[in-house]
C-alpha cells in the first residue's frame, strides 16, 4: 500500500509526485505514455492573455479569476500560484529563469510575442527589448523552424512594452544525419555531443552581424542543459531558443528532468498501461487497476491524484452523438453536450468546449454534480480541470503545477 | 481597361467550363475561360469522388446511366492520372426492397451498363467491414476521380491547344446590342484591373451560379436550383472499392475510398443561395447512421472533415420544385436566342462530373450550328497526360516518396506532399491562396488538417519571395479559418483530439492569434 497513487505524467502529474515524495510520503505514477510536457511550449505560463497582453500574471490573476466564474484560478488564488512556480524553479535550477511576477515576451515559430511566467533559461535572451535587433537562423533540413516568417513578423511586432525591435533571416545547412528531412529530436540529440554543437555553432557564427541576439530553434540539445550555453559562447552574441511544434524538445528536457528527480526521490513509475477502473469502499477509493499485460493489476493507496489531461490527451471525448464524457472513470463533467459548444468562426470567440472538465473543490477534490465530493481522496489537477482555456489564456502551465501543488499539500496536511 | 478578343468566353471553371474550353479550343476557336475565383473550387471541388458507372441510375434516369457508363470509359482512358479503377459494389443490405436489385439487374442490360450479380459471401470476402447481413450483391465499373485533377488537366489540355485561363476573374456584365452578344466585362480580382473580353459567344458554365450571369446579361434567371448535398471525409479506406446501396437513389447511400479516405454522400436539399451552403447537424447524424448501416462500427470510425455542394439542378416540371432528388440528372442547354431573343448565349446546367466531356462536346455542338461552321469534337480521342500515363493508384505519392526521400522533405506527413511539389505549385501559381494549391496537392487534407503542415506551407512560401509577410501571414490565417469550417460539423472521437493538439500547437505554442495582421484579412 502506497500513501499515494499519481495518475498521469504531465507537468500536473509529475508535480504532484514531487510535492508528495519530497513531503516524506511513498508514491506510485501511473501513466500510459510520456505525458503532456513534449506536446508544450517547454515554458511556465502563468497567465498570458486576460484577454489583453498581461505583464505581472499573479497580480492580475485575482481579477481575471473574478470575471472568470468556475475558472481553477479561482480556487487556487495567487499565492498558491506563486508558490508553485517557486517549486518548480527549485527543483529545475539549471533549466528554468524569470519571476513569476513579471511576464518575459518570447518570440514563438512563427514571430508571434508570446508572454509566460518562467522560461528556459535557453530562451531567456529571447525577451523583447526596444531596438534590439535579431538574426533568425533556420536551418535547411529543419522544416518546422521557418526563419524568414519568424523574422519577418518580428520585424514588424511591437514590443509590449512599447518600441520595435529589427530581425532578419538566414537558412543555412548543418546536417548532421545523411538525410533531408531532420527533425528537431534528431538535432537535439546530436547537439548533446560537443564536436557536433561546435560545427553547429560555428556555421551559425559566421552569419552573426555586430549587435545582433541570435534566434534559433529549440534544438539546443536534450539532456546536456549546458549545449545552449557552450553555442552562445562560440557564437559571441547572445542567443536563444524558440520552442517548435511537437514534440518539443524543451518540453521534453522538462519531462526528463522531472521523471529523473522524481525516481531519485522514489517515486515508482508504472508506465505503458491505461488505467481502468477504481475500487470503491464507503467514501474512499481504495485502490485503482490497470490494463496491462494479461490481466488486470490493482494499486491500493491511502490517496490518489487524477491527473491524465484533456480532450489532447484522449482522457476527455466527444463521441459521434455529441456526447461529451470523461473516458476512464466516467467523472462528472460540467457539460455533457458538445453540441452548444462549438461554433463555425475559427477567428471567432472561444471554442467552449474545450473548457470543459472536472469540477473541484479548493482541495481539488472532484466533485459531483451536487458539489459533493465523489470520493473523499480522490482529487484531479491540470488539463482535466473545468473552466479554462489553457492555450488561448497561456494558463496551462500555471494551473497544472497549482493544482498539484495545493491536491499534495492537501493530502500532506491530512496524513496517513 | 485591359482589353482581350475571343470568338468564345466560358463562365466558370468548374469541370464543365474547363471541358468546354477545351473543347473549344480543339475546335480552333479563340477560347478564353474565365472564373471568379481557381479552378475547381465550386460544386467540382465539393463531390464524392465517385466516377459513375452508370449503376446508380439504371432504373431511376435511364438516360444518364447509358451516358454515364460511356463517359466512365472514356475518362478512364484520357485522364487515367486522375481516375483510380477500384470498382463498386451495390449491396442490399437489412431492410433494403428485395425486388429492387431484379430491376437493377434488368435496368443496367438495358441501358448498357456493365452489371454482374456475385456472392455475398464473395462481396463480403472483398469488403470484410460490409454490413453481414447483406443479401444481394452487383458488382459495377465504378471507380474514384479526383475533380481537380480532372479540372486542371483539361485547362492545361486547353492551353496547350492555344486557349486561355483566367482564374480569379469575376464576370461583372455581358454586353450584347440587343440580340448579339459582344462583350464580357471581368474583375481581374488579383491583379486589381478590369478586363473586357470583345467576343461572339458567350457560354454559361456557372453551374449552380448560372442564373447570376444571365442576370449580367439583363436576361431573366435561368431555373437552376442550387442542390446541397453534404460529404463526410473518413479517416482510411474503410472500404476497397465504391460501395453503394441496391435501393432507388437515397440519402446517403455511397461510399467512395478515393485518395487517403472514404467519403460518405450524401444528402439533397434545396437551397436558393450557392454560396451559403451549410453542414447541418441532423444531416450529419444521417449520414453516420447511413454509414452505420454499410459499415457497422461507421460511428467509431474518424472523421477528419466536411463539406457541402451545390448540383446545378435544371427545373423540371414533373417533380415537385423541392424534390431537388429527383430532378433530371440529365444535362440540358438553354439556348438565349429562342428564350430572351439573344444570339451568341448559351447555359449549359443539370449533369455530372462524370460527364462533363459530353456535356461539353453538347454545348460546343450547338455553338458550331448557330456560328454555321461545323467542326468535329475530338476530346473522346486525345489523351491528356502525357502517353503512357497509367490511372492513378493510391500508392503513387508513396512511390514517389520513396524515390525522392534523400533528396526532398515532406511538408505535409497526412498526404505526402514533398516540397519540391509544393514550391513547384506555387511557381505556377504564385498568387494562389494555400487552399488554391491544396486543392492540386491535398496539402492538411489528412487527419491533422493542417496542424503540422500549414504553417510550413505559409513559410516556405514566404521564403520563396513569393508572398510577402503580411500575405503569408493572412494565407496562414485564412486556411486555419477554411479547414475549420469543414472541420466543427464532425468534430466527434479522435478529431476532437487532433482538434485540441492544433489548439495547443497554434494558440498554445505558436500564439498565432496574436500575429500582426492587417485589419483586412486576405481573402483571395
Amino acid at each position: 500500500m502506497r500513501d499515494a497513487i499519481v495518475i498521469g505524467s504531465g507537468l500536473a502529474g509529475l508535480t504532484t509526485a514531487l510535492r508528495l515524495a519530497r513531503g516524506g510520503m511513498s508514491v506510485s505514477l501511473l501513466s500510459k505514455g510520456p505525458g503532456g510536457l513534449q506536446l508544450s511550449q517547454g515554458t511556465i505560463d502563468i497567465l498570458g492573455y486576460a484577454p489583453d497582453r498581461v505583464t505581472r500574471p499573479l497580480d492580475a490573476l485575482g481579477d481575471f479569476a473574478a470575471g472568470h466564474p468556475g475558472h481553477p484560478y479561482g480556487l487556487l488564488g495567487a499565492d498558491t500560484v506563486r508558490d508553485a512556480a517557486g517549486f518548480l524553479a527549485e527543483l529545475l535550477p539549471d533549466l528554468l529563469v524569470g519571476d513569476p511576477e513579471v511576464n518575459l515576451q518570447l518570440p514563438t515559430a512563427v514571430g508571434a510575442v508570446r508572454p509566460t511566467a518562467l522560461a528556459q533559461e535557453s530562451m531567456a535572451a529571447g525577451d523583447l527589448k526596444d531596438g534590439a535587433s535579431y538574426v533568425i537562423v533556420g536551418l535547411r533540413r529543419l522544416k518546422d523552424f521557418q526563419a524568414d516568417l519568424i523574422a519577418g513578423n518580428l520585424d514588424r511586432a511591437e514590443v509590449p512594452a512599447g518600441g520595435a525591435v529589427s530581425a532578419r533571416a538566414v537558412t543555412i545547412d548543418v546536417p548532421v544525419r545523411d538525410e533531408r528531412d531532420t527533425t528537431g529530436l534528431t538535432y537535439a540529440r546530436a547537439l548533446d555531443d560537443p564536436s557536433v554543437r561546435a560545427t553547429f555553432a560555428k556555421a551559425v557564427a559566421k552569419e552573426v552581424r555586430a549587435g545582433e541576439i541570435v534566434g534559433l530553434p529549440g534544438i539546443l540539445g536534450l539532456d546536456d542543459h549546458e549545449a545552449w550555453r557552450d553555442v552562445q559562447q562560440i557564437v559571441d552574441h547572445p542567443v536563444f531558443e524558440i520552442p517548435l511544434p511537437p514534440p518539443g524538445v524543451p518540453g521534453l528536457r522538462l519531462y526528463r528532468t522531472l521523471s529523473a528527480i522524481a525516481r531519485d526521490e522514489g517515486v515508482r513509475f508504472i508506465t505503458g498501461s491505461k488505467v481502468i477502473d477504481k475500487r470503491v469502499e464507503g467514501d474512499r477509493v481504495v485502490s485503482v487497476s490497470i490494463d496491462s499485460a494479461g490481466r488486470a493489476r490493482e494499486y491500493a493507496a491511502r490517496h490518489f491524484v487524477f491527473a491524465p489531461g484533456g480532450f489532447e490527451s484522449g482522457a476527455l471525448a466527444v463521441d459521434s452523438y455529441g456526447a461529451i464524457s470523461e473516458t476512464t472513470f466516467g467523472l462528472p463533467l460540467t457539460e455533457s453536450s458538445a453540441e452548444k459548444l462549438i461554433h463555425g468562426d475559427y477567428w471567432g470567440s472561444e471554442q467552449q468546449l474545450f473548457e470543459v472538465g472536472v469540477r473541484v473543490d479548493e482541495s481539488m477534490r472532484v466533485l459531483d454534480a451536487d458539489s459533493a465530493p465523489v470520493h473523499s481522496n480522490f482529487y484531479a489537477a491540470g488539463g482535466l480541470l473545468a473552466g479554462a482555456m489553457r492555450w488561448s489564456e497561456k494558463s496551462g502551465d500555471g494551473i497544472a503545477a497549482a493544482s498539484a501543488v495545493r491536491a499534495a499539500d492537501t493530502i500532506l496536511r491530512e496524513g496517513n | 481597361m485591359k482589353r482581350l478578343q475571343a470568338d468564345v468566353v466560358v463562365i466558370g471553371g468548374g469541370s464543365t467550363g474547363a471541358g468546354v474550353v477545351r473543347d473549344a479550343a480543339m475546335r480552333g476557336f479563340k477560347a478564353i475561360l474565365v472564373d471568379r475565383a481557381d479552378l475547381g473550387q465550386g460544386t467540382t471541388g465539393r463531390f464524392h469522388g465517385l466516377l459513375h458507372s452508370g449503376g446508380r441510375y439504371v432504373v431511376s434516369d435511364p438516360g444518364s446511366a447509358t451516358e454515364c457508363a460511356e463517359e466512365n470509359a472514356i475518362i478512364t482512358r484520357i485522364q487515367p492520372d486522375a481516375v483510380e479503377k477500384i470498382g463498386g459494389l451495390f449491396v442490399a443490405t437489412p431492410g433494403d426492397d428485395p425486388d429492387y436489385a431484379d430491376r437493377f439487374l434488368a435496368g443496367a442490360q438495358a441501358t448498357r451498363v456493365p452489371a454482374q450479380e456475385i456472392s455475398v459471401q464473395e462481396a463480403l470476402r472483398r469488403e470484410p467491414r460490409l454490413n453481414p447481413g447483406i443479401f444481394r450483391a452487383i458488382e459495377v465499373q465504378d471507380a474514384s476521380v479526383d475533380g481537380w485533377q480532372l479540372v486542371w488537366g483539361a485547362a492545361r489540355s486547353a492551353i496547350e491547344h492555344g486557349g486561355q485561363v483566367l482564374t480569379y476573374h469575376r464576370v461583372t456584365g455581358i454586353e450584347h446590342d440587343g440580340d448579339q452578344v459582344r462583350a464580357v466585362f471581368c474583375r481581374d480580382e488579383k491583379g486589381g484591373e478590369d478586363v473586357q473580353i470583345d467576343c461572339q459567344f458567350v457560354l454559361n458554365c456557372a453551374g449552380p451560379w448560372a442564373g447570376q450571369i444571365t442576370r449580367m446579361a439583363g436576361l431573366p434567371e435561368v431555373p437552376v436550383i442550387p442542390g446541397r448535398g453534404i460529404m463526410i471525409a473518413m479517416n482510411h479506406r474503410l472500404v476497397n472499392t465504391v460501395i453503394n446501396r441496391l435501393i432507388y437513389p437515397a440519402d446517403g447511400d455511397i461510399l467512395v475510398p478515393v485518395h487517403t479516405v472514404s467519403v460518405i454522400g450524401t444528402t439533397d436539399v434545396k437551397e436558393t443561395d450557392p454560396d451559403e451552403l451549410p453542414i447541418p447537424r441532423e444531416e450529419v447524424q444521417q449520414m453516420l447512421d447511413a454509414g452505420e448501416q454499410l459499415i457497422p462500427g461507421f460511428r467509431r470510425a474518424r472523421a477528419v472533415h466536411a463539406w457541402s455542394g451545390a448540383r446545378p439542378l435544371i427545373k423540371d416540371d414533373r417533380v415537385a420544385a423541392s424534390d431537388t432528388r429527383h430532378m433530371s440528372r440529365g444535362m440540358a442547354v438553354i439556348d438565349h436566342l429562342q428564350t430572351d431573343g439573344v444570339k451568341g448565349l448559351l447555359t449549359i446546367g443539370g449533369g455530372k462530373l462524370t460527364t462533363y466531356r459530353l456535356m461539353a462536346e453538347h454545348i460546343v455542338d450547338t455553338m458550331c450550328e448557330q456560328m454555321g461552321q461545323m467542326r468535329p469534337c475530338t476530346t473522346a480521342e486525345e489523351e491528356i497526360p502525357p502517353e503512357g500515363t497509367k490511372n492513378y493508384v493510391i500508392t503513387h505519392r508513396l512511390e514517389d516518396r520513396e524515390e525522392d526521400r534523400l533528396e526532398d522533405q515532406i511538408i505535409c506527413e497526412c498526404e505526402l506532399m514533398s516540397r519540391g511539389m509544393f514550391t513547384r505549385a506555387l511557381a505556377e501559381q504564385p498568387d494562389g491562396t494555400l487552399d488554391d494549391l491544396r486543392r492540386q496537392l491535398r496539402l492538411g487534407m489528412g487527419p491533422c488538417q493542417g496542424g503540422f503542415c500549414a504553417m510550413r506551407a505559409a513559410g516556405i512560401a514566404h521564403q520563396s519571395g513569393a508572398v510577402d509577410i503580411e500575405r503569408a501571414t493572412g494565407l496562414l490565417r485564412l486556411f486555419l479559418k477554411n479547414r475549420w469550417i469543414g472541420l466543427w460539423p464532425i468534430l466527434y472521437g479522435d478529431q476532437v483530439r487532433q482538434t485540441a493538439l492544433d489548439d495547443w500547437i497554434f494558440q498554445g505554442t505558436l500564439d498565432v492569434e496574436h500575429l500582426p495582421h492587417a485589419t483586412e484579412e486576405v481573402v483571395r
